[in-house]
């Protein structure tokens, strides 16, 4: 096993203990900030799939973003939410099982459709040529994004222009009247 | 060169995860992580096939916007939350039973 | 045409005559007014005056017979009609006639009766019934007016309903009648099944079904059809237990002593002189359906009637019971006449017997009459109908006592009364019938010749008791209150006197033959022994009048007799040969006891089974009960209860809440998975 299947793995253990303590915790700040290990794994995990700029973006728009959007959300916001969100009355409920059940299977079946899955045996896999580790896929990136998705692009603009409004909109403090 | 299986193993799982915290956790902030987890999941995939398309780019580009949308998704999801809690002074999504009062 | 005018005025006439009591009946019973009594006096006059007039006209001139269709069952025929001939018309007269005399007396007897209304028109409904029943030309007619007589018989004997004694009398003679007519019916429907007609030309007349018909190899044949011989005895039988109940003849005798419950004018028109005639005219009308078995038993249950009747007469102190015995007595004789096929002697002394007894009874009746104003007067308690409270009687009552007298004399048959013409003639036939036959039959006329002998002691005895020794009871003194009845009473009496005589029915007092009654009915077939012709009435006369002064001797100059009180054939006379006990024994006792085994019956299965129907069917409906209950209900309830888990069921997942929404969708696209990959 070389470094590299070394390192790939320790990232994948840690996205997926972080990620279950993330959502075992009670502690919700705890979580929070466990979430930040996640991201942070992940991103890790796109760059062994030759993605630096996606590992990026990642970093930068949830790392940079999403987390302190959320901390702000809270922390920003009254106390009472902070405290209501503390005790979260536990016990194994009927819900609780279900759920457990429900994803369990699902992850069953999802992993006996990737082992059933030969995923070299693919055709398009097969035709394809892999980007390789020299490359530098910004660039890449750049021209595909002026080019082949200039419209699904101007789209998700014109998109975050409206969430970014509507946001601001939503969280206005006593917006109703 | 680490297999295309793993990292679906992986991304599976943390679907799972992601699954297991929209479906049982009591708090909307959480299970809003639930989501960010399900779809961080899904780009993880994007990006693990978007090593075999290296002409049109589609697996990277769309992990890009599936961020974008998601951080833009997770910045509406806050503020709806903002708003259902000072109305029912509650996050909990069990006693946010009713849409219009 | 002339002809035929003629014979539709004599069936419409006839008719009158019966419709006309009908009318009157009808007339009564509808108005309430007091007025019954003229009323029904005139229409019985008009109606005598009617038949008075047919009576000359048929009397030994050809039969009249006039009839209608009626109805029509299947293919046979039923007709309605008249048929008058000798028989029929004389009945029609006396039935009328005395029927007249009955009226007169009657409105001074009854005057004092808070029901008069009723009386006159029961009597009426009587005379309607009765002279329906001597005119009709069917068996079929005769059977409903021999109902109606009955009934109207049942009716008078009733008439004082509130007196229990008479209640009960009414019922014994209707049940007892019954009997009879039960008998009559099944002869009906026998001769029926036989000639498919009940017409009494086609049937009884002279070249009619009945002598046409034979009897051969033992089966009794009448144009093609047949049937065994025994039912022609049967038949005849029959007919005869109708006239055995209707004449009071043993064994059904027992009923008519008790009607004397009735008044005593009713006792003399209809169980003295005509309805109980109604028997023995059956039996002359319908003549030739007897066999010779059925004559024979005829022969001997009269016989043996007219003795019982009476020994029983002997010692009984009731005036009217006597006289009651004395009618079943002479019915006797009649229906022996009858029986030996002295048909015409029969009716001769049915009707001098008719004029004879009717004036008796209302001879008693006068006297009755008399004391009960006396015993009503001096509130004595004694009983005014039993002769050993009477005595003396001769002074104060002479025309009641010459009437009785004379009454007595023609039923004894002592000479120039109608009664020695009569009575006289059956015996001489007897003694010339017992001669052609053997055995057993040789005593009979010696029975007849005894019971005659018994006849003059009895009636003399009531005589010599009433009239000639001194009251017991009334006082000397007092009887200077007591007189005759009112005159039209008497005149009644002098009437019916009158036709006691000899000189009514014949010219010479001792000849029967020369009677011309007797030759209206020139049917007897009996061997004439002139012989006897002399010798019988001096036997009879001879020895009537030795016991007339042996009762002279008892009753009047009261010696003792050797028949006392104590002696078990006194015992047996005065309680009527026990009849009654027997009857009651016999038949009273054991339709009880039926009864009671019927009611144990009833009570113990007929009600054990209801019961236990009840009980299985409680227990039926409580397992049903109970099956509703558990089975029934619990399967209702059952949905309910599991509509109700399935509906909670299916509320939780209609929580309102997301997740729950959202954990079961992903379950259902799972399970969609899992299929997919089982499958």
């Amino acid at each position: 096993m070389g470094q590299e299947q070394i390192l790939f793995y320790f990232f994948g253990a840690s996205v997926l203990i972080s990620a279950l303590c993330v959502v075992l915790m009670r502690n919700l700040v705890r979580s929070i900030f466990l979430f930040f290990v996640t991201l942070f794994c992940l991103a890790a995990l796109y760059l062994f799939a030759l993605a630096d700029f996606i590992a990026l973006s990642q970093v930068v728009i949830y790392a940079g973003g999403v987390l302190v959007l959320m901390l702000f959300a809270f922390m920003l916001s009254s106390r009472e939410l902070l405290n209501s969100i503390k005790p979260a009355v536990s016990g194994f409920k009927v819900n609780h099982l279900a759920g457990i059940l429900t994803s369990i299977l699902f992850l069953f079946i999802l992993f006996r459709v990737i082992i059933k899955t030969n995923f070299n045996q693919l055709m398009w896999i097969q035709k394809s040529i892999p980007i390789t580790s020299n490359e530098n896929t910004a660039h890449q990136i750049g021209i595909h994004i002026m080019t082949a998705y200039l419209l699904p692009f101007e789209i998700l603009s014109i998109f975050l222009l409206m969430v970014l409004i509507g946001a601001a909109h939503l969280a206005r403090k006593g917006g109703k009247e | 060169m680490i297999p295309v299986a793993h990292f679906m193993f992986i991304s599976a799982s943390l679907f799972c995860i992601g699954l297991y915290a929209v479906l049982t956790r009591r708090n909307t902030i959480q299970i809003l992580i639930g989501i960010e987890f399900m779809i961080n999941a899904a780009v993880l995939n994007f990006v693990a096939f978007g090593k075999y398309d290296k002409i049109s780019g589609g697996g990277q580009m769309f992990a890009l916007f599936a961020i974008v949308l998601a951080a833009a998704g997770v910045a509406v999801a806050l503020a709806i939350i903002l708003n259902v809690y000072r109305y029912f002074k509650s996050i909990d999504p069990t006693k946010t039973d009713t849409l219009k009062n | 045409m002339e002809v035929l005018s003629f014979t539709e005025n004599t069936g419409l006439i006839a008719l009158l005559v019966a419709i006309l009591p009908f009318f009157s009946f009808v007339f009564i019973l509808s108005s309430n007014k007091q007025k019954g009594a003229n009323f029904a006096l005139s229409t019985s006059a008009l109606s005598f005056l009617l038949s008075l007039h047919l009576f000359l006209q048929i009397w030994n001139a050809e039969p009249e017979h006039v009839q209608l269709s009626w109805f029509q069952v299947a293919k046979v025929q039923f007709f309605a009609g008249v048929l008058l001939n000798n028989l029929s018309v004389l009945m029609m007269v006396l039935v009328s006639g005395i029927s007249v005399l009955v009226h007169i007396y009657s409105r001074e007897y009854m005057k004092n009766d808070p029901n008069l209304n009723r009386y006159w028109a029961y009597l009426n409904l009587f005379c309607f019934s009765m002279i329906g029943l001597v005119i009709s030309d069917s068996l079929l007619l005769i059977y409903l007016f021999w109902e109606l007589v009955g009934f109207s018989s049942y009716l008078l004997i009733g008439f004082w309903f509130n007196k229990n004694a008479a209640s009960q009398a009414a019922k014994k003679a209707f049940i007892m009648n019954r009997i009879g007519d039960l008998g009559f019916l099944i002869g009906i429907l026998i001769i029926y099944a036989q000639f498919q007609t009940l017409d009494l030309v086609s049937l009884f007349g002279d070249k009619g079904l009945l002598s046409s018909s034979f009897i051969e190899n033992g089966l009794w044949i009448s144009g093609s059809r047949n049937m065994p011989e025994i039912w022609l005895s049967i038949a005849g039988f029959s007919f005869f237990l109708g006239a055995m109940a209707k004449s009071a003849q043993f064994p059904l005798h027992a009923w008519l002593p008790d009607a004397m419950e009735g008044p005593t004018s009713i006792s003399s028109l209809l169980h003295a002189a005509t309805m109980v005639a109604a028997g023995v005219f059956l039996i002359a009308r319908i003549y030739s359906v007897f066999d010779p078995l059925v004559l024979d038993i005829m022969v001997w249950i009269g016989a043996f009637t007219a003795f019982m009747a009476a020994t029983i007469a002997l010692t009984q102190n009731d005036i009217k019971r006597i006289l009651a015995y004395s009618t079943i007595s002479q019915l006797g004789f009649m229906v022996m006449a009858l029986g030996i096929g002295a048909y015409s002697e029969s009716i001769f002394h049915l009707t001098t017997h008719a004029f004879f007894k009717c004036l008796l009874f209302l001879a008693a009746g006068s006297v009755i009459h008399q004391l009960h104003h006396y015993s009503i007067k001096n509130s004595h308690g004694f009983d005014y109908q039993d002769i050993r409270f009477m005595g003396g009687l001769r002074k104060r009552m002479p025309f009641a006592f010459l009437g009785m007298c004379l009454a007595s004399a023609a039923l004894v048959g002592l000479p120039l009364t109608s009664g020695f013409l009569s009575k006289d003639s059956i015996l001489i036939r007897t003694f010339e019938w017992a001669a052609s036959r053997e055995g057993v039959f040789v005593i009979l006329p010696w029975i007849m010749v005894l019971t005659s002998w018994l006849t003059a002691f009895y009636i003399f005895r009531l005589i010599f008791r009433v009239f000639f020794s001194e009251s017991r009871e009334i006082k000397l003194d007092k009887l200077a209150h007591i007189n005759d009845s009112p005159s039209s009473m008497t005149y009644v009496l002098i009437i019916l006197s009158f036709f006691c005589t000899f000189i009514v029915f014949a010219l010479n007092p001792v000849s029967f033959e020369s009677s011309w009654l007797w030759k209206g009915f020139q049917l007897s077939v009996i061997k004439e022994t002139r012989f006897f012709h002399w010798l019988v009435p001096l036997i009879i006369n001879l020895g009537s009048i030795l016991l007339i002064m042996f009762a002279y001797r008892i009753y009047v100059l009261d010696k003792s007799s050797k028949l006392t009180v104590g002696s078990w054939l006194y015992q047996i006379s005065i309680r009527g040969w026990f009849f009654n006990e027997i009857y009651d024994f016999m038949f009273v006792k054991s339709v009880e006891k039926l009864a009671q085994i019927i009611y144990q019956f009833d009570r113990v299965v007929i009600d054990g089974l209801v019961i236990a129907l009840a009980t299985i069917t409680q227990l039926l409906s409580s397992i049903s009960h109970w099956f509703d209950r558990k089975v029934v209900d619990g399967l209702v309830n059952a949905t309910g209860v599991f509509s109700g888990y399935i509906g909670r069921f299916f509320r939780t997942f209609q929580s309102g809440r997301l997740q729950h929404y959202l954990i079961t969708m992903l379950l259902f696209v799972l399970s969609f998975f899992i299929l997919s990959y089982l499958i």
